[in-house]
């Protein structure tokens, strides 16, 4: 299993997913299209990789920097490193 | 024999009823091939380790003589066998029982019994012998045991005491049986040696039932008010720098308490009277407060009842004193949070009040609140003190704090109705409580923090926030960042989290239209994503979308989004 899944969590992430959110996300970006119900959940899906990805970039950016906290500086440089793979241009 | 076998026995180890209960359980053993063989009593720990003892050949007598012997040693044994004759429930098996649970030290009261027992157990030796025909099916190990128990009770070891019971009843049942055989004396010596035995053990049974039971926890009736007051403070808990002060306000009835032993504490007890009749107000009032988490003087009254009112209005002005310079800061916090008050009532009340609960307690969060709350009070109480000629002092500050409660009140116009409430009920303790001791109530302050917490105050909800529902969707993903991340993290970088996820957001959803027209549809399917998905590099041939699914998403989503057979050649969900 992937370690997200088995990190043991002291704060209560909510598992669920904003469908409602994500459709009017889609809705309000594409109001011509329109969003299966499966595709919500896929849409979370990838929404979770991709947090993951930016995480763990920015967790490696900061520890490169010996820093304890992430900080800002840390997230932008894991956005440029990855922005490719993280639909990101550099910000 | 059965003389001679009694004679050896009392010549062999202790006469007790435990050697005598063993000798019988050794005996009854015979069932088992092996015979124990002791040499003495000093084989006995021999014996032990021998699994012999369990060999009792009811026949010979010498083989009871010797599992006399050991029948200390064997004892243990002997609790192996009753062990396994449990079940059989034979008075053997309660006789081991018995030696088993029965304390060692009871073994030393039979002593004495024990030593008329052996003359009797010659008698009951022969009568054994003579029922043993007749008791021969049902205790034919019995008997001869008996026999031997009359002679030697092994004391053994006093374990089980828990069979004592099960082993009173076979004893019951057994011995009468037993008696026939060992002799009414012997056995009722045994019975009446072995009820020693018992008394000993029941008694720890019965003791540690006492651990068992559940006490009531007592409660201070004074605890109610402020544990409401501490449940409507954590709920509204405010962090704010005036919450401090308004701790060291609800330690003041602790103060107070203590005060007695200040220098001013005699005003203290002069309008101790007087503060209980506001006690009942206060009470009323507590409650409300409570209901309204407006005041933390209700904190204060609660639990302190007895010298609260009067210890604030003597703690404000020394706090006044004090702090009024450290109040000054508290003071815009507080009386924003008052906000409710009336009147300009005398903010330096509020403030004296702040200064001492800041003294006295170190409440963070619900001290706004707090704050608030005594201020409103506190002007009640400070108009009535004024009335009293007392707040010469006060009205100094009252003309500042008169500003801020201007500003305060309409920050929570909901505290004024409760504090209003409040205040009456303040109002009937400061006049009675003169700010006498304000010295006193300084040298209190440090005395004991209270723990109670000062009513968080009523948050001021602003206006919804806006993007509400953008925002608090990003913040779900935002908070997965951090929770992915592992590490502490600025507001700063968390905000640029939610920067790049507008923007991955935006991406994505040109992408799918992109995907969408490729494929000819207005309609952005599963397919799409997935597509979206191999060509991010999630999904490979290593790695397919499904494994994807099973790992990250949780089993409801999942079986949306997998196919699965179920019954009746059906699959969901449909493809």
């Amino acid at each position: 299993m992937a370690p997200s899944t088995t990190v043991s969590q002291r704060k209560k992430i909510k598992r669920k997913a904003p469908r409602g959110f994500l459709k009017r996300v889609f809705k309000r970006q594409k109001p011509h299209l329109r969003l299966e119900t499966s595709g919500d959940l896929l849409v979370h899906l990838n929404c979770l990789l991709f947090v993951q990805r930016l995480a763990e970039e920015s967790r490696m950016s900061a520890f490169e920097n010996k820093c304890g906290v992430i900080k800002k500086e840390h997230v932008q440089a894991a956005a440029k490193v990855k922005s490719d793979l993280l639909y990101l241009s550099k910000n | 024999m059965a003389e001679a076998m009694a004679d050896s026995y009392s010549q062999d180890s202790e006469p007790t009823t435990r050697t005598l209960l063993r000798r019988v359980l050794d005996t009854a053993d015979t069932r088992t091939p092996q015979r124990r063989r002791s040499a003495g009593i000093g084989a006995q720990k021999s014996l032990l380790e021998t699994p012999s003892s369990r060999r009792l050949s009811s026949s010979t007598k010498t083989n009871a003589r010797r599992r006399s012997q050991r029948a200390r040693s064997i004892g243990r044994l002997a609790h192996v066998q009753t062990s396994g004759h449990l079940e059989e429930q034979t008075p053997r098996t309660l006789l081991k029982n018995i030696l088993l649970t029965a304390p060692e030290s009871s073994i030393m009261m039979p002593e004495s019994v024990v030593k008329p027992v052996p003359t009797p157990q010659v008698v009951q030796s022969s009568r054994q012998e003579s029922i043993r025909g007749s008791l021969e099916l049902q205790l034919p190990e019995l008997e001869p045991p008996t026999t031997l128990a009359l002679g030697l009770l092994a004391p053994g070891r006093r374990k089980r005491k828990l069979r004592l019971s099960v082993f009173q009843q076979g004893i019951d049942q057994g011995l009468p049986l037993s008696q026939e055989p060992c002799g009414n004396t012997s056995a009722s010596s045994l019975t009446s040696s072995l009820n020693l035995t018992f008394a000993t053990p029941l008694q720890p049974q019965s003791v540690h039932r006492p651990g068992l039971a559940r006490r009531p926890p007592t409660r201070r009736a004074v605890d109610v008010g402020a544990f409401l007051q501490d449940l409507q403070d954590t709920s509204l808990a405010l962090a704010s720098p005036g919450n401090s002060l308004r701790t060291p306000v609800a330690t003041l009835p602790t103060d107070t308490v203590l005060e007695d032993t200040q220098p001013f504490s005699q005003p203290l007890v002069g309008h101790s009277p007087s503060v209980y009749h506001s006690l009942p107000c206060l009470s009323y009032t507590e409650a409300k407060d409570a209901e309204k988490a407006v005041s933390h003087r209700t904190q204060r009254s609660g639990p302190k009842l007895q010298n609260h009112s009067p210890v604030k209005p003597a703690q404000l002005l020394a706090g006044k004193s004090k702090k009024v310079d450290a109040l000054a800061m508290s003071f815009p916090n507080t009386s924003s949070a008052i906000a409710g008050e009336d009147e300009v009532e005398p903010l330096q009340g509020g403030v004296g009040e702040n200064a001492e609960e800041r003294m006295e307690e170190s409440l963070s969060v619900s001290e706004v609140k707090d704050t608030t709350g005594t201020q409103g009070s506190v002007r009640t109480d400070k108009s009535d003190r004024n009335e009293t000629s007392e707040a010469v002092e006060a009205k100094e500050p009252e003309g500042s704090s008169g500003d801020e409660n201007i500003s305060g009140r309409t920050a929570s116009p909901e505290l004024a109705s409760s504090t209003t409430e409040f205040l009456q009920a303040r109002q009937l303790q400061f006049l009675e409580s003169a700010p006498p001791p304000s010295t006193a109530i300084l040298s209190s302050e440090p005395l004991e923090p209270l723990p109670t917490r000062l009513p968080p105050r009523a948050r001021t909800l602003g206006p919804r926030p806006r993007q509400d529902p953008h925002k608090t969707g990003l913040n779900h993903y935002v908070k997965l960042f951090s929770f992915y991340a592992k590490m502490p993290m600025e507001k700063k970088a968390l905000e640029m989290v939610e920067k790049c996820l507008d923007k991955y957001f935006q991406h994505l959803c040109d992408d799918l239209e992109v995907f969408a027209a490729h494929a000819g549809r207005k309609t952005v399917r599963p397919e799409d994503l997935e597509l979206l998905m191999r060509r991010q590099g999630l999904v490979n041939d290593q790695v397919s979308l499904h494994v994807l699914v099973e790992r990250h998403l949780p089993l409801e989503y999942r079986q949306l989004l997998i196919p699965c057979a179920f019954s009746g050649n059906t699959v969901f969900p449909a493809q």
